[in-house]
């Protein structure tokens, strides 16, 4: 191979930074070679600078000042001004680049300042909804009903950012708000299953490219929500919007987050605003030790089957007692992200001890959480006692169709799947893997297995989990949303039933609409796996 | 801003949701008249929807249509079919959001499911909320559209409400 020239080895320098990734691009030349042909050149470590002029810049013109800038790069503000400093961008920008477009209110005018503006003390008897939309608003207090135009921390959308893009491109504008705060990764169709979505991944990977958006997730991650929970996209006290509906799952961190239509994040990619009412809150208690064999699942089933699929319509749903504040974050996700099942706007745990651990293991970002005041008004309350719960299962063909096991064990059915945004994570992976362990499964059950991201799938890997599933006979699809949506991988024929741990059961949602959908948590799938029918995990869950 | 609409109607039941109305393995379709081939093809009892849809038809639902996914299409393929517009009991939180930003009319109407039947004639008027019901003569109220969305609804929609 040819040895790469100064100039060249500076230019590769600037696009990969440091000598492995180098090494990497140059197709597997190893570190300490191109370490040693740095140094035979003269040439630094890191001889560029960490953050180019053209970003600093960039930001310094979207934001025009220190602290939100420097936000964005995860440094201070005194850091930020350094390197402002450095590249000679002492003043003030004449006109911010995100306010190319106004969006504003009828009777509201102007934007309003929404970060920096600490949440007012003072302020009573308001919820995490009432305090967070308030503080984005820049206001002291808000009102149920009231509409308000916010900046959102996080714009997220996956494989319909093709639609997206579609429409952001009606409106004429050349650049996106922020390309920092839209996270864009691909799950649904991944990797692309007909030329058309193969057509919109290849518009999308140009699009991210034109407008530098950094934080595109290619079909090897895994499924949006949680990438954005594992790459630290979102925090307490942060809102987010994204383009599916169970963006709500983000409530699991104590952020507020819901879901949006493509066209409304196509104007908030112009506008960076967006407009949100001021939803009402319901307060859902949930206390009691969850027996052996019943998961956060189960409880979260057995909560939509009392309050219908309709009942958190438009509501902001807060989580409290015993139970919850004992559950994982991964827990949390299951409750929160099937919270949207009943309708609601908004779900959310309070962020607590269990929250800061789970992210102190994943970043150093600074945050601030925000909570529901002590005598807050909830529109009203619902309490659960899970300490006799049964496993839960929602019969087709709708979510708040619920029974318990003892009901509908029995029923044979052709296919199982485990995975989705709902159950694909590591402690689901496990529950299933305990049970399947030195077991076979059934021989007329097709199991269908997907860690919902590329970590989990990683982990799963070394914990020796995938060996157990494929030993036991089942299919080990990629990460991403395979089944659940009936896009691809395991569509269902007329006539079959699919017992999975997904999130929905509507009608023909996975193929066929003479099919059926059953859902339950990773146990029970475990356990109908190898029995052929539903079957009560609790005879193997000890 | 059209305000008044006269039209046949399409009635369809409680917690329609979004695959009823467009079955998610459409998804990747963005061009809306493709999508308009597709609109209701689940939903029980309305099989032969596509065929027969008129242009200026209102579809009528009972509570909670349009539950479930965030997709925009649910709304569009009906607007391409030239449904003019739907009311229901109430309604799944995004799909309101999409059809408001899109400009389709829609209006919160309770109990309207229960005085209309498919194929009655019904008269809407989005400014005061009166439903009549030409067919049995029976007259509802509904919820119109007031605030913010009223304003984007006279400008047909989010996009055009951006541009002034």
């Amino acid at each position: 191979m040819k040895i790469p020239r100064k100039e060249e080895l500076l230019k590769l320098q600037a696009k990969y930074r440091t000598d492995k990734r180098i090494g990497e691009a140059l197709g597997g030349v190893p570190e300490y070679l191109v370490a040693y042909w740095r140094r035979k050149k003269n040439i630094g470590r890191y001889s560029l600078p960490k953050y180019s002029k053209e970003q600093i810049k960039d930001l310094w013109e979207r934001y025009g000042n220190d602290t939100k800038a420097g936000a964005e790069l995860g440094i201070s503000k005194s850091g930020f001004y350094k390197w402002r400093k450095l590249y000679n961008l002492l003043e003030k920008p004449k006109a911010l680049k995100f306010q190319q477009l106004e969006f504003s209110l009828a009777g509201q005018t102007g934007l309003s300042k929404s970060a920096g503006i600490p949440v007012n003390q003072s302020s009573r008897k308001s919820t995490i909804a009432q305090k967070l939309l308030a503080k984005k608003a820049g206001k002291a207090e808000i009102l149920v009903g009231e509409i308000v135009n916010v900046e959102p921390d996080l714009a997220m959308s996956h494989d319909n950012a093709g639609l997206v893009i579609k429409q952001f491109k009606q409106i004429g504008q050349s650049q996106v708000w922020n390309p920092h705060r839209i996270v864009i990764p691909l799950d649904h169709r991944a990797p692309a299953e007909s030329e058309k979505t193969a057509t919109a991944h290849k518009s999308i990977r140009g699009f991210v490219r034109e407008q530098k958006i950094k934080n595109f997730y290619d079909i090897k991650e895994g499924i949006c929500h949680q990438v954005v929970i594992e790459k630290a996209h979102i925090l307490p006290g942060e809102l987010a919007v994204g383009t599916d509906s169970h963006t709500t799952s983000y409530g699991c961190l104590g952020a507020l987050s819901t879901g949006i239509g493509a066209t409304e994040m196509a104007a908030l990619w112009a506008t960076g605003r967006i407009w949100l009412k001021v939803p009402d809150s319901i307060n859902i208690i949930i206390q009691g030790k969850m027996p052996k064999g019943v998961y956060a699942k189960d409880v979260i089933l057995y909560i939509i089957g009392q309050l219908t699929v309709e009942g958190a319509s438009y509501k902001s749903v807060e989580y409290y007692g015993e139970t919850v504040t004992k559950m994982s974050v991964s827990e949390r996700f299951t409750l929160c992200n099937l919270s949207m099942e009943m309708g609601a706007k908004f779900a959310v745990v309070p962020f607590d001890r269990i929250a800061r651990k789970y992210l102190f293991s994943i970043t150093r970002q600074k945050y601030e959480p925000i909570f529901s005041d002590r005598d807050a008004v909830f529109e009203k309350e619902y309490e659960f006692d899970v300490s006799n719960l049964e496993p839960q299962v929602a019969c087709p063909h709708n979510v708040d169709n619920v029974k318990p096991i003892s009901e509908v064990k029995g029923i044979k059915v052709d296919q199982v799947v485990l995975g989705s945004c709902t159950n694909g994570r590591l402690d689901d992976l496990k529950v299933a893997a305990k049970i399947l362990k030195g077991k076979k499964i059934h021989p007329e059950i097709r199991m269908l297995i997907l860690p919902a991201t590329r970590t989990i799938y990683l982990q799963a890997m070394k914990k020796g989990y995938l060996k157990t599933f494929l030993d036991a006979g089942a299919v080990i699809l990629n990460p991403g949303c395979g089944p659940c949506l009936g896009a691809h991988e395991g569509i269902l024929a007329a006539g079959e039933r699919c017992l999975a741990t997904t999130n929905r059961n509507f009608k023909g949602r996975m193929g066929s609409p003479e099919s059926f959908v059953y859902l339950a948590s990773p146990a029970v799938a475990a356990t109908t796996a190898i029995k052929g029918e539903i079957a009560d995990p609790r005879e193997f869950v000890k | 801003m059209v305000k008044k609409f006269k039209g046949k109607t399409w009635v369809v039941g409680d917690d329609i949701d979004t695959d009823q109305i467009f079955h998610g393995q459409y998804l990747p379709l963005t061009d809306p008249k493709e999508m308009a081939k597709h609109a209701m093809e689940f939903v029980p009892g309305m099989e032969d929807f596509i065929k027969k849809v008129k242009p200026g038809d209102i579809v009528i639902a009972g509570k909670n249509f349009g539950c479930g996914s965030s997709r925009e299409h649910a709304v569009v393929c009906l607007q391409e079919n030239g449904v003019s517009c739907v009311m229901a009991d109430s309604f799944a939180r995004i799909f309101y959001r999409n059809a408001v930003n899109l400009g389709f009319p829609l209006m919160e109407c309770p109990g309207i499911s229960k005085i209309v039947k498919t194929g009655d004639k019904v008269e809407v008027n989005l400014e005061t909320g009166e439903v009549t019901n030409l067919s049995t003569k029976k007259k509802l109220k509904g919820q119109p559209p007031s605030g913010l969305e009223l304003e984007i609804a006279k400008k047909g929609g989010l996009l055009n409400y951006l541009k002034g």
